[in-house]
């Protein structure tokens, strides 16, 4: 009889591990699986939500509609009115081809499924106030991109504009874009174009940075090695690593070159020799302190910018071809007009982003979530980098983007990719001194940086500093 | 009875009656058309469990009462949950749940007075096959298994009795503490879940296994048997997964629901999006969409729940669930008979697995198997079944009292 009683026990410890087991994965559920499911696409209380819910309105920086929710009769629809210039960004939300861009990202606050605070529920419930989700204000200027995106008709290409100090988007070109409006007619055309327009390239695209790489292994050569501004280099115009032979730039005459000389003309030789010098892990820690191989939150999704680790069978070509942004190194125009703010605030790594706000029916503000900055380089290095990449407007491979009365810094740079003529790039801030913009353009396949990009980078900088006096 | 435990019991009872006059006058007034329905439900359920409570009481002096309480509890948010998804079977769940009161007393006295009657393990092997076998050679097919039988309008799913019975059966071949004919158990056993498997009946298939492999267990203490038997179970199902197509269909909608939305996967996903959109508190009464879930007045009545009351609201739920295996486990422990302890533990035990099964099954913890959840998922065999199994064990409560202190009960 006691062992029947034991064992009876037994069988109830078991009940009790069971009961608990269940109660303990269904905290699990309720805490992690959750938020997925509700937003799964299959989920018909989304719809069901979203047929009772007016859509909010997407703003740009000066209060204009980008993409609204009106009524014809008893149907609602969403319409979008920043044409082809934000159809990446804004993206889309419908029925049937889903959702992409910040209509995506911002769904559950356009809806206003977000106030899970049971008192604003109420609130808004009695004030009558449920049937409309929450406005999303933008960084972004409506002109600024649309003379951004203009600027790349018939070009691929991307650009990413920021405030180097906030970290706020002031335009995010993807070219070929697509118009919003239009995307059920074209849907299939976009699909099937060989320039992917659905792409956001400012986010998604993923490139070599090439010679405007060369700021952040100036970077890394002014922290680690600080007697680097008195040597000089002789240079044949070209280098051999274990064997390989990279060449310079055509224009770019061997012989002696000092710190500033080399990046003024960019030259390929000296910059990897001084990447060698400064070496693998140095090469490293400096390039993730300025965003290599980290998410980056942006409010979109952004690709991840690489720059490639020291391997066991890694060799100094890998370190060579990346010191001058080649090879495996690989990074987004957003991340480079990062990399322009860290030089143009005077050393901080800022988190870029792209709403400024979201108001609430009841004209509550969320403001956009804290935008944290991390000390990239030192304040000293940062200057000195200032005085450099200045040099190369005035005197340099940048002179395209010289402007009469605004001191402009930048780097250039010729991307050699496997797709054909180099990719041309554009890295830079003004105004020099106090700087209001940084930017970074890519046009693919355009060749050299400073006569195919300069040009776009220059006309931004007009506009923007013309507007913001 | 205490004085003490009287009055709890007498106030969770009222707090039962109260909570469910309160959730239907929310319902009354959730459409935009005031519908008194719902009230006159909820005081007709009041005045049947408070009258069930006191003829008990009165008939079966000194009687486990918490059983009642709880079953009453989960029955009347099952209640609420049926009147918000479907108006219609309200009313008709009220009445299988007045059956099963009714049930509830008569079988409480049955068992106080006849459990022990020596019918021999045969005859409850015979009732369990005859149930069981019944619905294959006159029955209909419901939602992929053929376990109904109809009578009129009303269908009805003897392998509720069968658990029963098979309960019985369990404990009285295993009494003295051994099996004396292991060919002939293992024979009884097998073409009981043959039987079960021909009806396609999978979370049957299970549960009886199960509750024959622990209660075999407890009789014996043979860790032996329970290492083959869990590695029977293992080749049964890997067997049970290559032979049988819907074996297969569960299986594959268990790990990756994901891969045929629309189809296999409907039913879990389709749960899991209920649950998802209730979280911690639950989106109120009334204010979800368990429509939206399949079979959600039967299998799929937790889901509905989560979704409306919240994880909180659940994990109450399941508590009461426990709190029942739990009386029921403390009545088996108490008797000195190991026949009625056997009797106790192997209806516990499938009443606890039944709960484990079905809630593990829609929320994606465990393969779903198609069983209801007992005194909850609309239905006269479960409901009327459920109240019996709770009063045979009622009843060995009783009987172990009244052997205990040695005085008939009036």
């Amino acid at each position: 009889m006691n062992r029947l009683n034991k064992n009876i026990k037994l069988v109830f410890f078991i009940f009790c591990c069971l009961f608990i087991s269940l109660i303990v994965y269904l905290t699990y559920f309720t805490v992690y699986e959750r938020e997925k499911l509700i937003q799964s696409s299959y989920n018909r209380r989304l719809w069901e939500q979203e047929e009772k819910v007016v859509r909010g309105t997407i703003y740009d920086v000066k209060g204009r509609p980008l993409a609204k929710t009106q009524f014809e009769g008893e149907t609602k629809e969403r319409i979008y009115l920043g044409g082809e210039a934000f159809g990446p960004v804004i993206g889309y939300s419908n029925r049937r081809l889903g959702r992409a861009g910040l209509e995506d990202v911002l769904n559950t606050s356009l809806l206003g499924l977000e106030e899970k605070d049971p008192i604003v529920v109420l609130r808004q419930k009695i004030l009558g106030a449920e049937e409309r989700g929450n406005d999303a204000y933008l960084t972004v200027d409506q002109e600024l991109q649309k003379k951004a995106y203009n600027l790349f008709k018939g070009k691929r290409g991307a650009l990413a504009a920021i405030d180097p100090n906030t970290g706020a988007i002031l335009a995010l070109v993807s070219s070929p874009g697509y118009d919003s409006a239009k995307l059920e007619g074209i849907w299939d055309s976009l699909l099937d174009d060989p320039n992917k327009p659905l792409i956001n390239r400012a986010t998604q695209g993923v490139y070599p940075p090439g010679s405007s790489f060369k700021i952040v292994t100036l970077a890394a050569a002014l922290t680690h090695n600080p007697d680097i501004e008195q040597k000089i280099y002789d240079t044949p115009g070209y280098v051999k690593v274990d064997g390989r032979v990279i060449k310079d730039h055509e224009g770019v005459k061997p012989g002696n070159y000092d710190l500033l000389n080399a990046f003024r003309v960019s030259s390929n030789s000296v910059f990897i020799k001084i990447g060698l010098d400064v070496g693998w892990n140095n090469m490293v820690s400096t390039a993730e302190n300025f965003g290599f191989n980290k998410s980056m939150k942006a409010d979109l999704p952004v690709a991840i910018s690489k720059f490639p680790q020291p391997s066991l069978f890694g060799t100094d070509v890998e370190l060579a071809e990346a010191s001058i942004g080649q090879g495996k190194i690989l990074a987004t125009p957003l991340q480079m007009a990062r990399v322009a703010a860290v030089v143009a605030n005077g050393g901080n790594l800022i988190s870029p982003y792209i709403v400024e706000k979201i108001v609430t029916p009841l004209g509550t503000i969320r403001e956009a979530s804290n935008h944290q900055t991390v000390e990239a380089i030192n304040w000293a290095v940062a200057e000195k980098i200032r005085g450099f990449m200045t040099d190369v407007v005035r005197n340099g491979t940048g002179k395209p983007v010289y402007i009469k009365g605004i001191e402009v810094a930048g780097k250039t740079g010729s991307a050699q990719n496997p797709h054909g003529e180099p990719h041309a790039w554009f890295v830079g801030f003004a105004p020099a001194k106090n700087p209001k913009i940084a930017l970074a353009v890519v046009v693919e396949n355009a060749g050299a940086g400073g006569k195919n990009a300069g040009p776009i980078a220059r006309e931004i900088f007009i506009q923007y500093l013309k507007d913001t006096q | 009875m205490e004085l003490k435990t009287q009055a709890i019991y007498n106030k969770t009872l009222s707090i039962t009656a109260l909570i469910g006059i309160l959730a239907s006058l929310l319902l009354s007034f959730q459409k935009s058309v005031f519908s008194p329905v719902p009230v006159y439900g909820s005081i007709a359920f009041a005045v049947i469990m408070f009258i069930g409570y006191f003829m008990t009481n009165y008939f079966l002096y000194g009687q486990d009462s918490a059983l009642y309480i709880l079953a009453c509890f989960v029955s009347q948010l099952g209640l609420t949950m049926l009147y918000r998804i479907n108006p219609q079977i309200f009313l008709k769940q009220i009445t299988w749940f007045c059956l099963g009161v009714l049930i509830f007393i008569f079988v409480s006295i049955l068992a106080r007075f006849w459990i022990d009657v020596d019918v021999g393990s045969t005859f409850f092997f015979g009732v369990t096959v005859l149930m069981l076998i019944l619905p294959l050679l006159i029955g209909v097919e419901r939602g992929g298994s053929k376990s109904w039988i109809q009578f009129h309008d009303h269908l009805f799913q003897p392998s509720e009795l069968a658990k029963i019975t098979f309960g019985l059966f369990l404990a009285k071949t295993l009494e003295d503490g051994k099996v004396k004919n292991w060919w002939l158990f293992a024979i009884q056993i097998l073409s009981i879940l043959g039987v079960l498997m021909a009806s396609r009946d999978l979370g049957a298939v299970m549960l009886f296994y199960l509750t024959a492999v622990i209660v075999v267990f407890v009789a014996t203490s043979r860790w032996d048997f329970l290492a083959i038997a869990s590695g029977a179970a293992v080749v049964g199902g890997l067997l049970g997964y290559l032979t049988f197509g819907h074996v297969r269909v569960r299986i594959e909608a268990w790990l990756n629901p994901w891969k045929d939305v629309p189809g296999k996967g409907y039913q879990i996903v389709q749960s899991l999006f209920a649950m998802a959109q209730g979280g911690f508190f639950g989106t109120g009464l009334g204010m979800g969409h368990p429509e939206y879930i399949p079979a959600v007045t039967t299998d799929f009545i937790f889901s509905a729940i989560f979704e409306e009351f919240g994880f909180l609201g659940a994990a109450a739920v399941i508590v009461v669930y426990f709190l029942m295996v739990y009386r029921g486990i403390k009545i088996s422990i108490s008797v000195e008979n190991s026949y009625l302890s056997l009797a106790a533990l192997s209806i516990t035990t499938m009443f606890g697995f039944q709960i484990i099964t079905i809630i593990g099954g829609v929320t994606k913890l465990i393969p779903l198997t198609g069983v209801t959840l007992p005194f909850m998922s609309y239905g006269g065999s479960s409901m009327v079944m459920s109240f019996a199994s709770l009063a045979i064990l009622n009843g060995i409560w009783l009987k172990g009292r009244g052997d205990e202190n040695g005085e008939p009960i009036e």
